[in-house]
C-alpha cells in the first residue's frame, strides 16, 4: 500500500537533514504507528507522502502510484489529517464536507450516507450549519477527520491525530481506525502517545534524527524480552 | 519598570518586524528587493501628496498673513493632524487593544494591565507619527522659515511633533475602553472591518467632492481667499478643540503667555495619559475577557436540510469556484478591497455631475456630439477597464489561501483545474465591474447599446489578459505566510504589480489607437484591432499560466 524507498529531505540548503535515506513498506490492512522524538522527521515524512513537501531523493509509491510521477492518482488513494488542521474558517462545516465530497467525486447517495454518519458519530450535527471559525480546536480536528474519510481512502494518514480530541472522540477515532483497516484499507499515523501505539498498531516504526532506527511488530521490537514496554524500547533506541 | 521596558522593546520589535528585517537583510538576501520596492513606492506616492499639501499650506499661510494671523497655518495643521489621529486611532486602538495576536500571550504573564496598555499605546503612537509628521512638519517649516521666530520655536516644535497624537489617542482609548465594557466588538470583528472600509470610502468620496468644487486655475489663490473669508470659522473650530489652540499659541508666541500655553498643553497631555493608565488598570482586562466567549450561531440543521444541501454534486472546478466565492464574500477585508474600486469609480464618475451640475451639462452636450463618438467610446472603455481590473482578486488568489494552502496541495485536483477555478472567480468579479461601470457611463453619456456592447467586449477581453497576468504573478510569487487576512491583500506586493499591469495595458492600447488614428483607420477597425490585440496577448499569457501551474504548485511547499 505504501512503499517508501531511500527518502531524504534536508532544509537550509542541506544544513539540516530532516529525513535521511528512509525506506519503509506498509502493507494493506495494517495500522502502522510512526513514532519518534520531537524534530525526528515524522511530520516531514508524512508531508512528503501526501505531497505537501518535495523529497530531495527517493520515491514514494502509494497504492501502486509514484506520488512524484503520478501525483493525482496517488492523492486519490489518500485521506490526510494534519497535526493542526487549518481548514476554511469562513465555510460552514456542512459546506466544507460537501466541498471535499465534490473534490473526491463522491456520488450523491454515498456522500449523504457518509456525511450523516460522520456528523452523528463526531457529535457535529448541531454545529454543521455554523462557520468553522466558531469551532473549538477539537471540532476542527473532527471536521477535518470526516473530510478525509468521505472518499473511503485506501491509505488514511494522520499526524498526531489524538491531540486536541476529548476522550470520547479519541475512543471513536481508534474504533474508526480499526474499522477502516478491517475493510482492507491502511492506516498510517504518527503519535507521541506510546500507549495508543502499543494497543492499536499492527506494526510500529521509530524514526530518530531522520533515520528509521526500528520497525516491526511490538514483539519484534521487544526482541524476546516480553517484559519490555514500548516506552522502554523507545527510550533505549532514541537515547543512543 | 524593567518589565515594562522589556515588553515595550519586544513589542516594538514585533510591530515593526525589526528582527524579521534583520533576518531578511542577512539571511534572505534574495527577497531584499521587496521591502526596498515597498519603501520606494511609499516615498514616491506619499511625496507627491505631501507636495500638493504643502502648496495648500502656503496658501493658508499667505491668507493668514493678510489677516495678521500667520499662526493659522499651524492651527490648521494641528487640527488636521489631531482629527486624522483620532479617526485612524479608533481602528488602531480597537485592533491593538483587543484583536492583536499577542494579547492571549500577554494576559497570562505577571504584568499589570497598564503595562500592556501603555506598551500598546506607545506602539500606536509610533504608528501614528507616520500620519502625523507629514501633516505637521510642512506647516512648522513654512511658519518657521516665514516668521523666523527663533531657536526656541524649533525646540518646542520637536515636543509638539512628539506629543500631538497623545490627546486624541487618549480620548479614543478611553472611548474604546468604555465601549468594550458595554458592547463586545471582539465577537463581531468582521463588522468592524466593514465599518472601517466604509468610513475610508466615505472619506475618499468626500475629499473628491470638495476637490471637484475647487475652481480650475490658481488653486493657491483660491485657498488664500477662502482662508481670508473663513478665518473666523477656523478659529472657532480651534476654540472647540482647545489643545490645538494651546499648541498653536504655545509654538507661535515667544512670550510668557506663549510659554503658559505650551506648559498647559504638555501638562494636559501627560495628565490625560495618566488618567488612561488608571482607567486601563480598572477596565482593560474586564472588557478584554468579556469578549473572549465564542460567538456561535447554533443554527441546528435538520436531517432534511442536511440532505437537501447534499442533493447536488459538482465537478471539482465548480466546487473550487464556489469555495472561492464564499470565502471571498464572507471575509470582509477581501470583499471590501475587491469590490471597493468598482463601487468607487462609478461614484467618482458621477461626482462631477452632482458637484458641478451646470458646467457638466454644457460639457455633456459637447461630448454627445456624433463627431466625438469614437473618442468617448474608447475613453469609456479605458475607464471601465481600469475600474474593473484594479481589484486584488486575481493577484492575491493564491496568497489568500495562506495556511489552508495544504488543502490545495493535498487534493487530487490538477493545478490547471485549480487555476481555472481562480481565473473564473476573478473574471466573475471583473465582469461585475465591467457591467456596472459600463452601465453608469452609458447612462451618463447616453451611449448607444452597440457602443456599450463594444466597451463590454473590449473590457472583458482586457480583463482576461490582466487576470491571467495577475494570477501568473501570484502563482510565481505568492504571499502564503500571514496571520491576518489583511496582510494577504494589503501588504502584498502583487497588488502593486497588478496596478502596473493595468497601466501598461492602458498605455499599450492608447499607443495602438494613436497609431491607427494616424493611419486613418476607421473607428470599428480600431475597436477590432484593440480587441484582437488583447485576445492575442491573452493567449500566450494563459498558455504560460497553465504551463507553469503544475510545476509551481509542486514547487510551493506547505
Amino acid at each position: 500500500m505504501l512503499r517508501i524507498s531511500n527518502l531524504s529531505k534536508s532544509y537550509n540548503r542541506g544544513a539540516v537533514k530532516a529525513v535521511d535515506g528512509l525506506s519503509l513498506h506498509v502493507k494493506p490492512g495494517e495500522i502502522f504507528g510512526f513514532l519518534g522524538p520531537n524534530g525526528a522527521g515524522k511530520t516531514t515524512t508524512i508531508k512528503m507522502i501526501v505531497g505537501l513537501l518535495n523529497p530531495d531523493e527517493g520515491s514514494i509509491i502509494v497504492n501502486g502510484y509514484d506520488n512524484q510521477k503520478n501525483p493525482i492518482e496517488a492523492k486519490k488513494s489518500i485521506g490526510y489529517v494534519p497535526d493542526n488542521p487549518v481548514v476554511y474558517d469562513n465555510l460552514t462545516g456542512m459546506e466544507y464536507l460537501n466541498f471535499m465530497a465534490d473534490i473526491y467525486q463522491v456520488p450523491v447517495t454515498l456522500r449523504k450516507e457518509r456525511i450523516n454518519y460522520f456528523l452523528e458519530m463526531f457529535d457535529l450535527t448541531d454545529a454543521a450549519g455554523d462557520l468553522i471559525k466558531s469551532y473549538s480546536h477539537g471540532m476542527k480536528q473532527k471536521i477535518a477527520l470526516a473530510g478525509a474519510l468521505l472518499h473511503n481512502p485506501a491509505l488514511w494518514i494522520m499526524d498526531e491525530p489524538m491531540v486536541g480530541l476529548d476522550p470520547k472522540s479519541s475512543h471513536l477515532l481508534k474504533e474508526l481506525m480499526r474499522q477502516h483497516c478491517q475493510k482492507g484499507n491502511t492506516v498510517f499515523f504518527s503519535t507521541h502517545i506510546l500507549e495508543v501505539a502499543e494497543r492499536l498498531c499492527d506494526r510500529i516504526g521509530i524514526i530518530h534524527r531522520g533515520k528509521l532506527i526500528a520497525v516491526g511488530t511490538l514483539d519484534e521490537l521487544r526482541r524476546g524480552e516480553q517484559s519490555e514496554t514500548l516506552e522502554n524500547i523507545f527510550l533505549e533506541l532514541t537515547e543512543q | 519598570m524593567k518589565q515594562f521596558i522589556s515588553l515595550l522593546i519586544t513589542s516594538l520589535n514585533v510591530n515593526f518586524g525589526i528582527s524579521a528585517l534583520r533576518y531578511r537583510f542577512t539571511k534572505e538576501k534574495k527577497h531584499l528587493w521587496e521591502p526596498i520596492l515597498i519603501g520606494l513606492s511609499i516615498i514616491l506616492g506619499g511625496g507627491s501628496i505631501i507636495a500638493l499639501y504643502t502648496v495648500f499650506l502656503q496658501g493658508v499661510y499667505k491668507g493668514g498673513q493678510m489677516l495678521n494671523s500667520p499662526e493659522l497655518v499651524l492651527l490648521i495643521a494641528i487640527l488636521a493632524c489631531q482629527f486624522m489621529v483620532f479617526i485612524f486611532g479608533i481602528f488602531y486602538v480597537i485592533s491593538a487593544f483587543y484583536f492583536s495576536n499577542d494579547i492571549d500571550l500577554l494576559v497570562p504573564l505577571p504584568l499589570k494591565p497598564y503595562h500592556i496598555l501603555a506598551s500598546k499605546f506607545i506602539i500606536i503612537m509610533v504608528n501614528e507619527y507616520l500620519v502625523a509628521w507629514p501633516v505637521l512638519l510642512p506647516a512648522i517649516i513654512i511658519y518657521g522659515t516665514g516668521m523666523r521666530p527663533g531657536l526656541m520655536y524649533w525646540l518646542k516644535s520637536l515636543l509638539v511633533l512628539l506629543l500631538t497624537p497623545v490627546i486624541p489617542l487618549v480620548l479614543v482609548s478611553i472611548f474604546v475602553l468604555i465601549l468594550m465594557r458595554v458592547v463586545s466588538i471582539r465577537k463581531n470583528r468582521d463588522v468592524l472591518v466593514v465599518l472601517g472600509s466604509l468610513l475610508g470610502l466615505l472619506l475618499g468620496l468626500t475629499i473628491n467632492y470638495f476637490a471637484q468644487k475647487l475652481p480650475e486655475g490658481n488653486s493657491q489663490q483660491f485657498i488664500q481667499d477662502m482662508i481670508v473669508a473663513r478665518a473666523d470659522v477656523i478659529k472657532l473650530i480651534g476654540q472647540r478643540v482647545p489643545p490645538s489652540t494651546w499648541a498653536t499659541y504655545g509654538l507661535a508666541m515667544q512670550t510668557l503667555e506663549g510659554w503658559m500655553y505650551f506648559i498647559l498643553y504638555l501638562l494636559i497631555s501627560l495628565t490625560l495619559f495618566g488618567l488612561l493608565m488608571w482607567l486601563g488598570n480598572l477596565f482593560f482586562y474586564k472588557g478584554l475577557l468579556a469578549g473572549q466567549e465564542v460567538n456561535r450561531g447554533r443554527k441546528k440543521l435538520s436531517a432534511q436540510s442536511i440532505n437537501a444541501q447534499l442533493e447536488k454534486a459538482s465537478s471539482p472546478v465548480i466546487a473550487l469556484f464556489l469555495k472561492e466565492w464564499k470565502l471571498f464574500l464572507r471575509t470582509p477585508v477581501y470583499a471590501m478591497n475587491g469590490l471597493a474600486g468598482m463601487i468607487m469609480v462609478p461614484f467618482l464618475i458621477l461626482m462631477p455631475f452632482i458637484a458641478r451640475a451646470e458646467e457638466m451639462k454644457a460639457l455633456l452636450t459637447q461630448i454627445r456630439q456624433p463627431q466625438f463618438a469614437m473618442q468617448v467610446t474608447l475613453g469609456s472603455a479605458g475607464l471601465v477597464l481600469f475600474a474593473s481590473s484594479i481589484n486584488i482578486v486575481a493577484c492575491t488568489s493564491i496568497s489568500r489561501e495562506g495556511k489552508t494552502f495544504w488543502i490545495s496541495k493535498m487534493i487530487p485536483v490538477p493545478a490547471r483545474q485549480q487555476v481555472t477555478a481562480k481565473l473564473l472567480h476573478s473574471m466573475a468579479i471583473s465582469g461585475i465591474g465591467v457591467v456596472v461601470t459600463t452601465a453608469v457611463i452609458g447612462i451618463a453619456l447616453k451611449l448607444s447599446i452597440i457602443r456599450m456592447f463594444t466597451i463590454f467586449i473590449l473590457c472583458l477581453l482586457g480583463n482576461v489578459l490582466l487576470n491571467a497576468l495577475n494570477l501568473l504573478i501570484d502563482l510565481l510569487h505568492p504571499r502564503l505566510e500571514w496571520d491576518n487576512p489583511q496582510e494577504a491583500v494589503k501588504q502584498n506586493l502583487n497588488g502593486l504589480f497588478s496596478i502596473l499591469f493595468t497601466l501598461a495595458v492602458l498605455a499599450l492600447s492608447a499607443i495602438l489607437t494613436a497609431l491607427l488614428v494616424q493611419l486613418r483607420a476607421s473607428e470599428w477597425i480600431i475597436h477590432a484591432a484593440l480587441g484582437l490585440t488583447m485576445g492575442f496577448l491573452a493567449i500566450p499569457t494563459l498558455a504560460i499560466l497553465y504551463t507553469l501551474a503544475e510545476s509551481q504548485y509542486r514547487r510551493l511547499e506547505a
